[in-house]
């Protein structure tokens, strides 16, 4: 009998020499995509890689195709990286994928225009859904490499601004193949955890190949889904990634993004000092200035001479009772002067004048006698002089005129 | 007063300081915006020493859920 070998046999010995072939176990392979099918219910992608003269198969299992870079398209020049295997129930060998991306800087723009319009038409840059970040803050979560000089410069930077500041580091590969999906897995995780108010994604500077991940849908929707803001921090000031249109805020630079992230606490400090002794000094005016007002008024006269205040009416009383007096004075000095007035003209009609000069008044009865027809003899009158009263009987009568007039 | 973030404590706090000084207040009114300033001030001071200044590691259990590392 000849030695022979089954074929599982033959295709077990291919696939062996294949899968410890240096090359063939670890390759980037350049081709354009055709007969792209995305099996449904596995989720495994089948297609071919072709050029001018030569084609071969390529599969990418469902968990890998997940985490890919780009979803493939035909005609699309990509650079897949995987092993060759065989594929024994159909005995060829083919490309088993692990990580497929666009071919070349036009490649990758097309393909990043591509992913960038899909994340817009999905709202994952909306402004109006940006969140704001909090101006005083004193957790941080940071995602970035644990060996990457970014996180060392972050952490210099919080340190310096907020010494007490605490910091969640959740360390994530930033660049190659399995960077987008820590990247969304660790915000996802911070959002778990939700200890963190604001989170940083950072990085530092480096090829536009590395900064690739950033431009992955699923880190764009990863950021856009977080319910804390996140600012992004990804290369240097001139690199642009998707990943920032979605952030709630873009830094320049992972220092900057530190910054911005953490309170300057001695300023805040100094501020609240400053602050304090403000209205301190605020309130201690309006204290003064009215303990001034009362002292002033408790220095007038009225309140250490009160009698002052009696005195003033007083002494007004007593102006109006002279004023009185002197006007009482002068009325009653006024009638006096015409009462002598009065009494020198009544002295000088006197009746008693005329008796001295040696006239008498004839009465008969209560009558005064004037005319002669008034009496007869025999009549008892009555004779008043200046010191005596005269009872005389009318001897005789006869008429006379005197003086007439 | 002791739900309201830091930032608006500290808002209100300016808000506080310029009312009083600018004296348009009666004494009343100032002594009682005064208090609340002093009140605001000591919360932002306590609310700047609250924090624990570590840097730790979350890392994600296969199980699930987390832990914290110091690093």
């Amino acid at each position: 009998m000849r030695e022979y070998l089954t074929v599982s046999q033959l295709n077990k010995h291919i696939d062996h020499l294949l899968q410890t072939d240096v090359i063939l176990s670890d390759l980037w392979l350049k081709g354009e995509v055709s007969g792209f099918k995305h099996h449904r219910q596995s989720g495994h992608y089948y297609f071919t890689l072709k050029d001018q003269e030569s084609v071969i198969s390529c599969v990418m299992f469902r968990s890998q195709a997940r985490r890919a870079s780009i979803t493939p398209q035909d005609g699309m020049e990509v650079l897949a990286w995987g092993s060759v295997a065989v594929y024994a129930p159909q005995g060829k060998y083919q490309l088993y994928v692990q990580e497929l991306q666009p071919f070349g800087i036009g490649a990758w723009q097309l393909y990043l225009e591509k992913i960038r319009e899909k994340c817009q038409a999905a709202g994952y840059f909306d402004i109006e859904r940006k969140k704001a970040i909090p101006g005083f803050v004193n957790r941080v979560g940071i995602i970035t490499s644990q060996d990457g000089a970014a996180l060392q410069d972050m952490l210099k930077v919080i340190r310096q601004r907020h010494r007490r500041c605490q910091v969640f580091l959740v360390h994530s590969a930033v660049q190659g193949a399995e960077a987008p999906y820590e990247l969304a897995e660790a915000i996802r995780l911070l959002n778990e955890h939700g200890e963190s108010e604001v989170i940083i994604i950072g990085r530092g500077g480096g090829s536009w190949e590395d900064l690739m991940p950033f431009n992955t849908e699923i880190v764009v929707e990863a950021i856009y889904k977080s319910q804390i803001p996140i600012i992004t921090a990804i290369g240097h000031e001139v690199d642009y990634s998707l990943a920032d249109l979605a952030a709630d805020l873009r830094a320049a630079t992972p220092t900057q993004a530190a910054v911005l992230a953490v309170p300057d606490i001695n300023q805040l400090e100094a501020t609240l000092a400053r602050q304090q002794e403000r209205i301190t000094a605020a309130i201690t005016r309006k204290i003064t200035r009215h303990m001034e007002t009362l002292d002033r008024i408790m220095m007038k006269k009225v309140w250490k001479d009160p009698l002052q205040l009696i005195k003033l009416h007083s002494d007004r009383l007593q102006q109006a009772q002279l004023s009185l007096n002197q006007a009482m004075g002068m009325v009653i000095e006024q009638k006096s002067t015409r009462l002598a007035f009065l009494t020198a003209r009544l002295d000088g009609v006197s009746p008693l004048k005329t008796m001295q000069r040696g006239y008498a008044l004839v009465m008969s009865g209560t009558a005064v006698v004037t005319r002669g027809e008034q009496v007869k003899p025999g009549d008892e009158l009555r004779i008043s002089m200046l010191d005596a009263d005269l009872k005389v009987r009318v001897m005789g009568k006869e008429a006379v005129s005197r003086w007439k007039i | 007063m002791e739900n309201i973030s830091f930032e608006k404590a500290l808002q209100r706090l300016e808000e506080i300081v310029d009312l009083l000084e600018s004296g348009s207040l009666d004494l009343q009114a100032s002594i009682e915006i005064f208090e609340e300033g002093i009140a605001l001030s000591v919360r932002c001071q306590q609310e700047l020493q609250k924090a624990e200044g570590r840097v730790q590691q979350l890392v994600k259990k296969l199980e699930g859920g987390w832990e914290l590392a110091d690093i």
